[in-house]
């Protein structure tokens, strides 16, 4: 296998854009190809992730991204995997890379839906679950993990009060961020006085809908070398399934996806969850950063609360989670997020990312999930 | 109803479904249990989970439960407006390592359904799989 690197990133502000959906993707794809010095024509293939073009009247992205880029030549792959698109479509390029297929390829996630509303967001979003058990019940997204919430508070002996922490927490690394869409400061009272969207959920344990792209290049070594010394480099990749509807689950507060994803990551690298030094993982809502960062191994099952009444998660603590301000403070266009977090990866190794650089980072972790976890990819990069 | 064994020839049609509401109507859960292994499944699967085994028989099991986890809705998906708040509920059947979930009405505030509320299956409509208190 080659080793895979990226070499360069870009993203469009996350928040209503008024743009097209097919305006931000080129956007962000100049900027990542801008970013790595590259020509568009070294690009041999693209990878596409979005789950909503219908919304903004664009489905098969692909072909007109490429074309706009100037090389409508090139193949393009449009990938959907809910919430987590974005970095399932990265494995994709990923794999391709690795297996010698292309030297260097585009990855451009994107998602353009704020336009149409709460109800159309709320109910196209529910058909990402198990629908005829879930969404066809009733349930909503954050009705779902809402679900898990109220199992894990009960189980842990946690508090509403402390996933508003987490909120808290994701909104004062948004506030560093100058591409987040939610850049506000907030206070636990915020959180817990904010209307109830599913009990125990309120509005802002939940992340905005947004609009947005992010692209990244892909490419193998020699191409790396070639073309910069500014890059990182792709040393795991997991990814895992899970029961897609919560009544499959045994356990109703760990993801298995999460698991199988993450054991297979560090296993590629050779390293344990002691050895990341910042993650991005899938805060779609508070109690989810919680349940990931123990099925990614940074706390023991339950200890999650702890660690961030302790402060260990924030930008300089012991593991900081979130570093871009996650999908809570950053935003969450869904099939751009994926993509979002390993450029915010590359900005944070590569010496971009400002005042929310994490000190002395050299290897970093990202975690995206689609659905309530069903569908899941880990990737751990390091600098060189 | 009498217990059958499927093949997958059978199931292929997808009979399994309706067959499943039917007897969601009736407030019993229609399983899959493997012949091999014993694994139990909503009829809605087609290969065993555990094994792999595609052969199964039919098991008609109570639709009875206890809460294992709900929320209530108070910003419902497109249809259900004239409905919320309202609950939808992830319950664990008794005697069985089986779950299922569904809609229940008339649920306004956590203090109406604490966490282990026996519940059963109460029919199904265009809110989907009904679940309500015992």
């Amino acid at each position: 296998m080659e080793r895979v690197c990226v070499i360069g990133a870009g993203s469009t502000k996350y928040g209503k854009l008024q743009d097209s959906i097919t305006d931000i993707a080129v956007q962000a794809s100049v900027d990542a190809i801008e970013s790595a010095g590259i020509e568009p024509k070294e690009i041999q293939a693209g990878y596409i992730s979005n789950v909503f073009g219908i919304a903004d009247k664009q489905v098969h992205l692909g072909p007109v991204i490429m074309s706009n880029l100037g090389i409508p030549e090139v193949p393009s792959l449009s990938i959907e995997s809910a919430c987590g698109s974005g970095s399932v479509s990265f494995r994709e390029a990923y794999a391709n890379v690795a297996a010698g297929f292309y030297d260097a390829v585009l990855a451009t996630g994107v998602e353009k839906v704020t336009h149409t509303g709460t109800e159309w967001t709320t109910t196209y979003f529910s058909y990402c679950s198990d629908f005829f058990y879930e969404g066809g019940a009733g349930a909503s997204f954050p009705g779902l993990f809402a679900s898990i919430a109220r199992a894990y508070l009960a189980e842990f002996k946690a508090t509403e009060e402390d996933l508003a922490l987490v909120a808290v927490k994701n909104h004062d690394n948004g506030l560093l961020n100058p591409k987040a869409h939610l850049r506000k400061k907030i206070t636990v009272d915020d959180v817990m006085k904010s209307a109830v969207v599913a009990s125990p959920l309120k509005l802002y344990d939940c992340c905005p809908f947004s609009d947005g792209a992010s692209a990244v290049i892909i490419c193998n070594e020699k191409f790396a070398k070639a073309h910069t010394k500014n890059y990182i480099q792709v040393i795991g990749s997991g990814r895992g399934g899970s029961p897609a509807a919560l009544q499959g689950r045994e356990h109703l507060t760990t993801i298995p996806s999460t698991k199988i994803a993450a054991q297979a990551a560090y296993k590629m690298a050779g390293l344990t969850p002691k050895d990341i030094d910042f993650a991005e993982v899938h805060d779609c809502f508070t109690i989810a950063e919680l349940v990931d960062t123990e099925d990614l191994g940074f706390f023991e099952k339950g200890k999650a609360v702890d660690a961030v009444r302790q402060g260990m998660t924030k930008l300089n603590g012991a593991i900081p989670i979130n570093p871009s301000g996650g999908l809570k403070s950053k935003g969450h266009p869904i099939g751009a997020t994926g993509i979002g977090q390993i450029a915010e990866v590359f900005d944070q190794l590569t010496g971009k990312a400002g005042e929310r650089t994490v000190k002395d980072a050299k290897i970093g972790l990202t975690h995206n999930f689609g659905a309530t976890g069903a569908s899941c990819a880990v990737h751990i990069f390091k600098s060189v | 109803m009498q217990a059958a064994r499927f093949t997958y020839s059978k199931v292929y049609n997808l009979a399994a479904k309706e067959e499943f509401i039917s007897t969601v109507k009736s407030g019993k859960i229609l399983a899959h249990k493997c012949t091999k292994c014993g694994y139990l499944h909503l009829a809605t699967t087609y290969f065993c989970q555990n094994c792999g085994n595609k052969g199964f028989e039919n098991a008609l099991i109570e639709g009875k439960g206890t809460v294992a986890t709900y929320t209530i809705i108070t910003v419902p998906p497109a249809g259900y407006e004239k409905y919320a708040p309202y609950a939808w509920v992830v319950m664990k059947l008794d005697g069985a390592n089986l779950r299922i979930s569904g809609f229940m009405q008339n649920i306004k505030s956590p203090a109406d359904l604490p966490l282990g509320t026996k519940a059963k299956i109460a029919g199904y409509d265009e809110r989907g799989i009904l679940i309500e208190k015992l």
